[in-house]
């Protein structure tokens, strides 16, 4: 069996008195891509969000890449840099050039020197299928180079795990592809993925698992033909009929 | 820019064109049947607010007792006086700017001054002194190189001892309270000050036995009372105000309730100083 | 009564030294309170947006405490209040070097620096609360992720207010002539007294304030153009 680097063990979450998170048990391995669906409000986001500790967890225990990230005086920071996150608003710096985006966790939290970190961001850029954008600043991209930037801005410190939280909402169609193609590169090379999205297609073809939540639980775990052919919940099927036919 | 440029223009044209708008300051008077004078409210006993609230003083006993009754015979009618705080920064544009008619505190008559505004007698006499904390090494101007000195901005004594003793480190404060209040706490090492100023000061502070008031005049302090230029009919009635109190024994018995014994600030009138007010006074 | 102007007192005697020497100190206490009042506005305006309430509360302290008490309040605290905590012959030395120069801009620079907080903390929570999660994602500590994200963000997005704030601390700075700080005002003051010629003095002053104010903006100006975020709209371009 391979090695588990995200478990969730009975993970609670409250927003004031919402339950947002009721006692959900998940693990993910090394290398594999995990699909988390569900419809809005069911709690998906926020379980992402808890892997690199942006929303803290009132119950349960989170074990991320073999250290409880809920044992008091854990040092966050340090375990951000091993796991990469990209959002649906993209996020970039607006006062930064690309290049400044992507460079500046690797020289101001790795200590790398600029000449290092501007080669290896270079280099990424290239993967992303951006090279010539490297001086450009955010504003002047297109909503889906921006999000690729983001990509290769989390994957510029060498993350062992990806979280991406619903990484082509907020696209414009024509644009969810390539996003979506860098992704499944990146999935094709090994990455462990936790990703939230609504894109089915994606699910079906890269995804090792996908994982279906409502209300705060995990309702379903499936690998994705078993999940997409024959779902075992109401709910489930209720969610892929809505989703699949609009 | 440009536009700036104009409009500044204007502003100043407008300004220089305003006192075109010409009546006498008696006219004003009768009028609004007020005569308005700028005082102070922190110089006993000159203006001063004392204990029970009430603005008075030995310059505004003056106006009252000796110009009022002037302006009345003259206008044939009743008048009040209505007074208005001044400073030295302030006195000299409440008049120009027609908010006050007659400046009665304790202005020195000078000959710049003299060339904005006119002044009336020297109504009291005084001059530059220091006041100093009791057993202060400063016994007066000769001793004040390399010292912190406080002075009263818009007052002529920091000129003089800029010019006469450029090693005196001057600190000047807007009022007399925050100059005694340096003082006190030894921000500075004396404060100076025309000598009757600084007898009042003295005679109000918490323990009046702390202080010492040191030195020679280092200046002639004329005070006179201060109106607008080229007014000669005003400044006339109030001339005539004065010479009559000073001759009728009425400056007399008000120098005596505020320098007196028993006044605010005892500060009795040298035989000097009485000739010279006397012989201002010219014949009926 | 009509008043006679005469525009050559300005440049007789020592009218025009004076005005230099206001204008200098003018200059030299306001560029100095307006670094503090930058530093302290800057770390007080963060600190009231920081996920971590003691020190929200302290900030908070600071703002309301030093804006709602008068300037003049302030210059009178810094001059008269706090040497006396002093040993003597600390205050002494104090008072034989500026004191009152060094009180006054404690003053200005503390009040001011109050007031900019608020230009500041406006600015952070203008700028959306996923920008400030995208940085500690990436491993930035919180004081890293305002340093190099929030505060520089920020600070481009307040130009404008902060012009407003910089022009009121040097129209502010003639307050300190109270505590006899030979400022510009107090310099037309000083030649109203010798030359008893009220508004020309004033209306040099007030030319002068002018003169460095629109110069301020200027460069304000420049500042926001220079550093404005791509894709913002620029004023005034």
């Amino acid at each position: 069996m391979s090695e588990t680097v995200i478990e969730f063990k009975a993970v609670d979450k409250w927003f004031g008195k919402l339950h947002v998170l009721r006692a959900v048990d998940l693990a993910v391995s090394v290398g594999e891509v995990v699909v988390v669906c569900g419809p809005s409000g069911s709690g998906k986001s926020t379980l992402i969000r808890c892997v690199n500790g942006l929303e803290a967890i009132q119950g349960g225990e989170l074990v991320v890449l073999g250290e409880s990230i809920t044992r008091p005086g854990v040092r966050m920071p340090a375990l951000r840099t091993r796991v990469g996150m990209v959002f649906q608003s993209f996020n970039l710096f607006p006062h930064m050039t690309v290049l400044q985006n992507i460079t500046l966790a690797p020289v101001r939290v790795k200590g790398l020197s600029a000449a290092e970190a501007e080669k290896t961001a270079r280099a990424l850029l290239e993967r992303v299928r951006i090279p010539d954008k490297a001086a450009a600043y955010p504003a002047n991209l297109s909503g889906g180079q921006q999000q690729r930037v983001a990509i290769a801005r989390a994957l510029a410190m060498q993350p062992r795990i990806m979280l991406f939280d619903e990484p082509t909402s907020a696209l414009d169609p024509e644009m969810i592809n390539e996003v979506l193609d860098v992704m499944t590169d990146l999935a094709k090379d090994g990455m462990t993925m936790m990703v939230v999205t609504h894109e089915m297609g994606f699910a079906r073809r890269v995804a090792h698992r996908v994982v279906f939540m409502d209300g705060g639980s995990i309702v379903e775990e499936a690998a994705p033909e078993a999940f997409f052919a024959a779902a075992q919940s109401d709910r489930a099927r209720e969610f892929l009929s809505k989703i699949l036919t609009h | 820019m440009k536009r700036l440029l104009s409009m500044l223009v204007a502003v100043a044209l407008l300004a220089a064109a305003v006192p075109v708008f010409a009546e006498t300051t008696l006219e004003k008077i009768a009028r609004t049947g007020t005569l308005t004078i700028g005082t102070r409210r922190g110089s006993p006993p000159f203006g001063f607010v004392n204990k029970s609230n009430e603005w008075v003083g030995f310059s505004i006993d003056l106006v009252e007792q000796a110009i009022k009754p002037v302006i009345e015979k003259k206008l044939g009618k009743p008048i009040r006086v209505e007074k208005k705080e001044s400073t030295p920064a302030t006195r000299i544009p409440l008049l120009t700017s027609n908010a006050v008619d007659l400046v009665a505190e304790t202005t020195t008559d000078t000959r710049p001054r003299r060339e904005s505004v006119d002044f009336s007698l020297t109504f009291f006499v005084t001059g530059a002194q220091f006041l100093v904390k009791k057993g202060s090494p400063i016994h007066g101007i000769q001793n004040i190189a390399g010292k912190r000195i406080a002075t009263q901005q818009g007052s002529t004594n920091a000129r003089i001892l800029r010019e006469r003793v450029p090693g005196a480190q001057l600190r000047e404060f807007p009022d007399q309270p925050a100059a005694f209040q340096a003082l006190a706490q030894g921000q500075v090492d004396a404060y100076t000050n025309d000598g009757i100023q600084l007898a009042g000061l003295k005679a109000k502070a918490p323990n009046p036995a702390d202080w010492e008031i040191v030195g020679d005049f280092y200046s002639y302090e004329p005070y006179g009372m201060a109106m607008r230029k080229n007014d000669s009919d005003f400044r006339q009635v109030v001339n005539v105000g004065l010479m009559e109190a000073i001759e009728s024994g009425k400056y007399a018995e008000l120098y005596e309730k505020w320098f007196g014994a028993k006044g605010e600030v005892p500060y009795p009138l040298t035989p000097e100083n009485k000739r010279f007010l006397q012989m201002q006074v010219v014949p009926k | 009564m009509n008043y006679q102007f005469q525009w050559g007192v300005l440049w007789s005697g020592q009218s025009g030294s004076w005005l230099l020497q206001g204008v200098l100190t003018t200059l030299g206490i306001s560029a100095l309170a307006w670094i503090l009042a930058a530093a302290l506005g800057i770390l007080s305006g963060a600190l009231r947006t920081v996920p971590w309430r003691p020190l929200r509360a302290a900030a908070v302290f600071y703002v309301e405490f030093f804006r709602n008490v008068p300037l003049l309040v302030w210059m009178f605290f810094w001059y008269f209040g706090v040497p006396p905590l002093l040993p003597r012959p600390v205050q002494d030395w104090l008072f034989n070097h500026g004191a009152e120069f060094w009180a006054g801009m404690f003053a200005l620079g503390v009040y001011h620096g109050a007031r900019m907080s608020e230009v500041i903390r406006s600015g952070i929570q203008s700028i959306p609360r996923t920008q400030f999660e995208a940085s500690m994602a990436m491993g930035l500590t919180t004081f890293q992720a305002y340093r190099l994200v929030i505060v520089p963000i920020a600070l481009r997005l307040i130009v404008p207010p902060a012009t407003n704030e910089s022009l009121n601390l040097l129209k502010n700075s003639s307050v300190a002539l109270t505590i006899s700080v030979a400022e510009l005002t107090f310099q037309t003051r000083q030649i109203e007294t010798y030359t008893a010629k009220a508004i020309e003095a004033l209306t040099a002053g007030t030319l002068i304030y002018l003169v460095l104010c629109v110069s301020i903006a200027a460069v304000m100006a420049w500042v926001e153009r220079r550093f404005r975020i791509p894709g913002l709209i620029a004023r005034g371009g």
